[in-house]
């Protein structure tokens, strides 16, 4: 089993050693990680996977209390090729699958922003 | 504006009364603003004591403690004391200077990185890499350490910034800091929890102390007929007095409140992190209890026990909640609520124990007797700390201050330093063990020249008399390194920075000797040679359950 984190968080020095520090202390091993900018101006994701769902699930109220994390989420998919998080007009959408169906959806939808993650979960 | 101006002038806006901290190479355009601070500085000897010292201030005033040190060892310095109030949940602004931004990452001299090892001990931290970020910065330190549940919060800041221009009307613009999300959803589910509950009890911890709520949780004590239990870091919210308050749970806790805490049902617990100190062995804590656990910090919810009912809020909203829904409700009479007044007198006992070498609960049974009613007591950690837990009498007016989740020793004297200049119309006693104080003894100085006299009452056995006892009922007696023999002269000692001391050999001399203290004008030791062979028990062992106890002479039955 994977679960699969992904925060917002502000685009600032420090803030991945703060992150990371929480899974540190928590004894979690995290599996992968991608970091980087994002569909929001002066905000970074990031998007990192780890073994056991159940610590997943206690770190993310430690998470959500930094100061400059914005928000945290766990996304429901596991062991997927590649993710992607779309904005257009409409709002948000998540997307999980194959890389093949990923970049057919954003080729497809053709959203005003979006980030990707390939092999990352 | 420059700077260091800035810093001082925000400090000044923030309502700062007082600073405490030494200066340094980094740090001299900050301190050339304060010579005309409109706040005060005190200088202590040890950064250490500048952060108790402003945890200690913070925790009487509620306001957040301001400390200040170098770069380098200055900041590294300063590291316990803000891990300290991190512990403790108490609000600070801790600022160290940092070397220039262009030498930062070069290992200039006195180069740390502060900002990295603050990171972990702090509710947040700042390093400012531009002046103007100065204000930003600063209204948003204060915002967070006071807001939600408090902790310190760190800012480095690089000597360049500091004589380096802002414009003024960018200290002008607010930088609100958001309130935690208040979660009161499942009040019903608690309301019905206790109303149909047959054993309730009330445990409350820090949380409780921090939201002044004391007078609530009586009257919802009263009203659910449940008995009052206390974290250490909750005592003295709820007076020892009262019929329904049976004292400090725990490792070293009355066996009263142990008891009640093990036996029922339903365990409303405020503000309280359930640590290993209070629940022994975690695997076996409550397992046929059901907890409604309130905390002003979602993050706690679940982190060590898992509750059945969750209530964020702080402690007074959320047990003003809960009296508003069962005001109206009838509460039956059970058998449990009938006990608690034999509970509690069985959990009674004479400790006023005669003879030499002094007996520690004498001490603390005399402390209890002859302080003033409103007198504000810290600790130091070990024994002494213990013996104040377990025997110490509060009556709802006095206030207690100890180091509860790191254990810092030498946290008391300085802490009671920062209590005295928070109100200085009250008595401040630091009850202390000889291995603690030594560790902060160069306080003395500090509260001699700044005038802020505060009274050190030692329990002196020559021991590091915790490990002691621990190498005694663990290590077959295995002594070592835990002796400190007669050194130093503590009278000599504190007379030599001009203190005031007496020492104290009889149990009959106790009374006097704190009746004088508490009178002084300058700082005042008193120090009491108590019995190095006297263990503070009853003692739940690390990791074991209530039946593995160890009793000593406490005869509790029930």
């Amino acid at each position: 089993m994977v679960a699969v984190i992904s925060m917002l968080v502000e685009d600032e020095p420090g803030v991945m050693q703060r992150v990371m520090g929480e899974f540190t202390r928590k004894r979690i091993n995290v599996e992968t990680i991608v970091v980087g900018k994002c569909e929001r101006d002066d905000k970074a994701r990031i998007v990192l996977s780890v073994t056991d769902p159940a610590k997943a699930q206690a770190v993310i109220e430690h998470l959500k209390s930094m100061q400059e994390v914005v928000e945290v989420e766990i996304v429901d998919e596991m062991r997927h090729e590649a993710y992607a998080l779309m904005i257009n007009g409409h709002g948000e959408a998540r997307i999980t699958g194959t890389i093949q169906e990923i970049e057919a959806i954003i080729e497809k939808t053709k959203p005003e922003k979006y980030i990707r993650t390939i092999s990352a979960l | 504006m420059k700077g260091a101006k800035v810093v001082v002038e925000l400090l000044e806006r923030q309502g700062v009364e007082v600073a405490f901290g030494i200066p340094g190479g980094v740090l001299l355009p900050l301190y050339d603003e304060l010579v005309d601070a409109k706040f005060r500085h005190i200088l202590t000897r040890h950064e250490q004591c500048a952060a108790h010292m402003a945890d200690g201030y913070a925790r009487v005033s509620r306001k957040p403690g301001v400390c200040i040190a170098t770069s380098g060892p200055g900041a590294t310095n300063l590291v316990t004391g803000v891990a300290t109030a991190y512990m403790d949940s108490s609000p600070l602004v801790a600022i160290t200077g940092q070397v220039a931004t262009g030498m930062l990452g070069a290992d200039a001299f006195q180069e740390a990185d502060s900002f990295g090892i603050m990171m972990p001990i702090t509710k947040h931290n700042f390093r400012v890499t531009e002046a103007k970020q100065l204000p930003k910065v600063i209204k948003r330190a204060f915002g967070i350490a006071t807001t939600g549940r408090f902790g310190p919060v760190h800012i480095d800041i690089p000597s360049d910034v500091f004589v380096t221009d802002v414009p003024e009307k960018e200290l002008d613009r607010d930088y609100p800091t958001p309130g935690p999300r208040r979660n009161l959803s499942q009040l019903l589910d608690a309301v019905k929890l206790l109303e149909s509950s047959e054993r309730p009890t009330i445990l409350i911890g820090g949380g409780a102390q921090w939201s002044s709520a004391g007078p609530e949780i009586i009257k919802l004590a009263e009203i659910l007929m449940a008995p009052v239990v206390t974290t250490l870091m909750g005592k003295g919210v709820v007076p020892d007095t009262h019929p329904l308050v049976l004292g400090v749970v725990g490792m070293h806790g009355r066996q009263g409140a142990n008891y009640v805490l093990h036996n029922c049902d339903v365990l409303l617990a405020i503000g309280t992190r359930f640590s290993d100190r209070v629940t022994g062995k975690v695997s076996d804590f409550a397992k046929s209890t059901k907890i409604i656990h309130v905390d002003i910090d979602a993050s706690e919810i679940g982190k060590n026990v898992k509750g059945h009912v969750a209530l964020i809020g702080d402690a007074w909203t959320a047990t003003n909640a809960l009296i508003s829904g069962l005001q109206s409700r009838a509460i039956k009479q059970t058998e449990w609520r009938a006990r608690i007044k034999a509970i509690k007198e069985a959990c009674t006992c004479d400790f006023d124990l005669p003879g030499e070498p002094i007996k520690p609960q004498k001490v603390i049974k005399d402390l209890s007797r002859y302080l003033p009613e409103d007198a504000i007591i810290t600790t130091e950690v070990g024994q002494n700390q213990m013996w104040c837990s377990h025997f110490l009498e509060m009556n709802g007016k006095r206030q207690f201050i100890t180091s509860g989740g790191l254990g810092t020793m030498g946290f008391g004297f300085p802490a009671a330093i920062g209590a005295k200049v928070a109100r200085p119309d009250k008595v401040v006693v630091d009850v202390a063990g000889d291995g603690s104080l030594q560790m902060v003894s160069h306080e003395f100085a500090t509260s001699i020249q700044e005038d802020i006299p505060v009274v050190v009452c030692l329990l002196n056995n020559g021991w590091l008399g915790m490990v002691k006892q621990w190498q005694k009922l663990f290590y077959e007696k295995r002594y070592k390194a835990t002796t400190l023999g007669k050194v130093p002269d503590f009278v000599k000692l504190a007379q030599a920075y001009g203190a005031d001391a007496l020492r104290v050999e009889k149990a009959s001399e106790v009374k006097d000797a704190i009746k004088r203290a508490v009178k002084s004008e300058v700082s005042f030791l008193i120090d009491i040679a108590t019995d190095p062979e006297e263990d503070i028990l009853p003692m739940i062992p690390p990791g074991k359950k209530t039946s593995d106890t160890i009793y000593g002479r406490c005869k509790f039955k029930c």
